[in-house]
């Protein structure tokens, strides 16, 4: 034991008074599955924190060595002469007899500027090893969401970073937008590079990034959370892990506690964007706890209020009125597919909730179409209002073009016997899909996307061969980056495309074909 | 099912039925519907829960020590007083981990006024960072 704990001790007992304390309590009758039954606590609240008292008959010096701390329960059920709790941790500590305290409170967590750039768990404790938070402020897990006169309608963009999604699909800053696919089709690539892209916005607009992890494997995690300290995203991010080996109690909860924690920050009159990966996992340890506590199973065997378990986390994300500090939450739930059927219960009810959904085809993906954004059945309800005019400019037509290139598609086969119209068509259509493409972990700022979308949109890759399209647009916003900054600058400054900055954009562009004629091959 | 059956006993001796009578409605009941190989279950779930509502009722007093029985009671008076219990309804054990001072259980309610509980507080306090 370190000197400075000897001295506080020692300060204790020179304060101390001898004193007695008084609890409500109940007694464990039945454990299992990480799910309590208790006799009594008869005055307890739904949702109350319990702790479970795991010293008595022990010796002091076995109490005080509780390595894993105290152990909470969360009740769940109240019942006619018990309640049931689901258990905050280990459930191998709880014995039947055990004597549960009532603690008159309802679940918190931990929110504060320091938190920035750590992992938690579900709880809001570290768990990355940098030690505990000294100055936290205590978040209520369960909140009301903000109220119709509290809020104000999006206006404000939320950059991905992504072209398809900027461009054709945009997000504004308090939007709910659902990323939806079937495994392996790049969900939280879309929704890390979302987190990365926002080291390109000035400081002080800069959002609060939260990424949930709802029974993710620790690897995932692990490498999810070191892309982003490499990339000097962690520095404005909090991860809260609860992984695939957590009580089913804990993955229900993690999302509360990520909009909690984001709630802290909100109500500082700062943005917020919060990733749920996934809700689907979330909504499988609902319906285990709902079973284990003997709700009565509906659809898929999921509890009849599995629609409000996402529905109250969900509207908890908004954009506050200036009287309120003009925060936002943007939340970008993450649901997972089972062979692309997005008519099941869960997907369904999320679709619904959210403001539109971004979504990842498998097909696509084994194109080679990365990101793997359907862009016939995605859709943003309230984005295009706070999309900015430039890109308003020129993206105003792709996505209607793209529908039309995929309807022509089925008869590229046939590609002899095309008009000319059609086969011109074709070949922008094609050409555009290429322009769309985006490395993993590559985001582009705005303005760069702005001048690429403009160059397309001006058949500037017309000569380009389609298999070269990717490179020719990679060197380009190369050119632009190192020797039109001062265009690029105007573009990100002004939101806008005026004429100015079209002749420079035209000027650039002529500069670079000039520069690179053996990239422009002519028909 | 078995614990469902044996709350329904309780609840017809509660209602004023004697438990010899309220077995045999349960037991012709049980027979009735082919179920009889439930009762020895029946029984064990009874016990449990006869157990359990016998020790919401008691009221124990846990010290440390024999002989600090008399100046205990005098100091967890106001909290006996609080469970409305006398002198004869408290059953005193001796709980020597508890190093000094006092611990009363009754029903729902705690008061915890041992050493042990106050040097734990006074470690925790001390070793939160």
């Amino acid at each position: 034991m370190d000197s400075s704990v000897v001295e506080k001790i020692i300060k204790e007992i020179e304060g101390f008074t001898p004193a007695h304390e008084s609890a409500h309590v109940g007694r464990v009758t039945a454990v299992g599955d990480g799910v309590v039954a208790i006799d009594g606590l008869s005055k307890s609240l739904m949702s109350e924190v319990v702790l479970f008292e795991q010293g008595k008959g022990k010796k002091l010096a076995d109490a005080m060595q509780n390595e894993q701390g105290e152990l909470y329960g969360l009740i769940l059920n109240l019942e006619e002469d018990s309640v049931r709790a689901a258990v905050l941790g280990d459930t191998s500590r709880i014995s039947e007899g055990m004597t549960v305290r009532s603690t008159g409170q309802v679940l918190s967590t931990p929110a504060g500027e320091e938190m920035l750039g750590r992992v938690v768990n579900a709880l809001g404790e570290p768990i990355d090893g940098k030690g505990p938070f000294k100055d936290a402020t205590l978040m209520p897990v369960e909140r009301q969401a903000s109220g119709v006169i509290d809020r104000k309608s999006v206006s404000v963009p939320l950059q991905t970073g992504i072209k398809s999604i900027d461009a054709m699909i945009p997000i504004g800053r308090g939007q709910r937008e659902l990323i939806i696919g079937d495994r392996s089709t790049g969900k939280t690539t879309v929704a890390i590079d979302t987190i990365i892209n926002q080291r390109n916005e000035p400081k002080d607009q800069r959002p609060i990034c939260i990424y949930v992890a709802i029974g993710q494997k620790e690897s995932k995690t692990a490498r999810i959370v070191e892309q982003l300290r490499r990339e000097r995203a962690l520095e404005y991010s909090i991860v809260v892990d609860a992984p695939a080996s957590a009580p089913a109690a804990l993955q229900y909860l993690a999302p509360y506690a990520g909009v909690a924690i984001g709630e802290y920050f909100m109500d500082k009159g700062k943005d917020v964007l919060i990733i749920y990966d996934d809700l689907s996992k979330q909504a499988v340890a609902y319906r285990q706890l709902s079973l284990l506590l003997r709700r009565p199973p509906g659809r898929e065997a999921y509890p009849g209020d599995i629609f409000y378990l996402h529905s109250r986390l969900l509207e908890r994300a908004c954009r506050l009125s200036e009287e309120k500090g003009g925060g936002s939450i943007t939340a970008l739930p993450i649901i997972e597919t089972q062979d692309g059927d997005v008519s099941a219960y869960i997907p369904t009810n999320v679709i619904s909730i959210t403001d539109g959904q971004i979504f990842l085809t498998s097909e696509l993906f084994n194109k080679g179409v990365r990101p793997a954004v359907d862009v016939g059945i995605s859709v943003s309800r309230v984005g295009s209002s706070a999309q900015t005019k430039a890109m308003k400019a020129v993206a105003g037509g792709l996505k209607l073009q793209l529908a039309q290139f995929r309807d022509l598609e089925a008869f590229m086969q046939f590609a002899q016997d095309l008009d000319k119209a059609t086969a011109d068509q074709i070949a922008t259509g094609q050409r555009m899909v290429e322009v769309l493409k985006q490395k993993n972990g590559a985001p582009l700022p705005v303005e760069m996307q702005v001048a690429i979308l403009y160059a397309a949109g001006h058949q500037f890759f017309a000569d380009v061969p389609v298999g070269n399209v990717t490179a020719v647009e990679a060197q380009l916003a190369e050119y632009l980056d190192g020797e039109h900054k001062k265009t690029l600058a105007e573009i990100k400054k002004s939101g806008q495309l005026s004429e100015d900055v079209k002749k420079s954009l035209n000027r650039a562009l002529e500069e670079f074909r000039l520069a690179h004629s053996e990239l422009f091959p002519s028909k | 099912m078995a614990e469902h059956y044996a709350r329904a006993i309780w609840e017809l001796v509660l209602r004023g039925m004697t438990p010899k009578k309220a077995v045999q409605a349960v037991h012709e009941r049980l027979i009735a519907r082919g179920r009889a190989a439930l009762m020895p279950h029946i029984a064990k779930a009874l016990e449990r829960l006869a157990a359990r509502v016998s020790q919401k009722e008691t009221i124990v007093l846990s010290i440390a020590r024999k002989q600090d029985e008399h100046k205990t009671l005098a100091q967890a008076k106001s909290a006996l007083a609080g469970l409305s219990a006398s002198r004869d309804e408290i059953e005193v054990r001796i709980d020597e981990t508890l190093i000094g001072g006092w611990r009363l259980e009754g029903g729902e309610h705690l008061v915890d006024a041992s050493y042990k509980m106050q040097l734990l507080d006074m470690y925790t306090a001390a070793t939160a960072r």
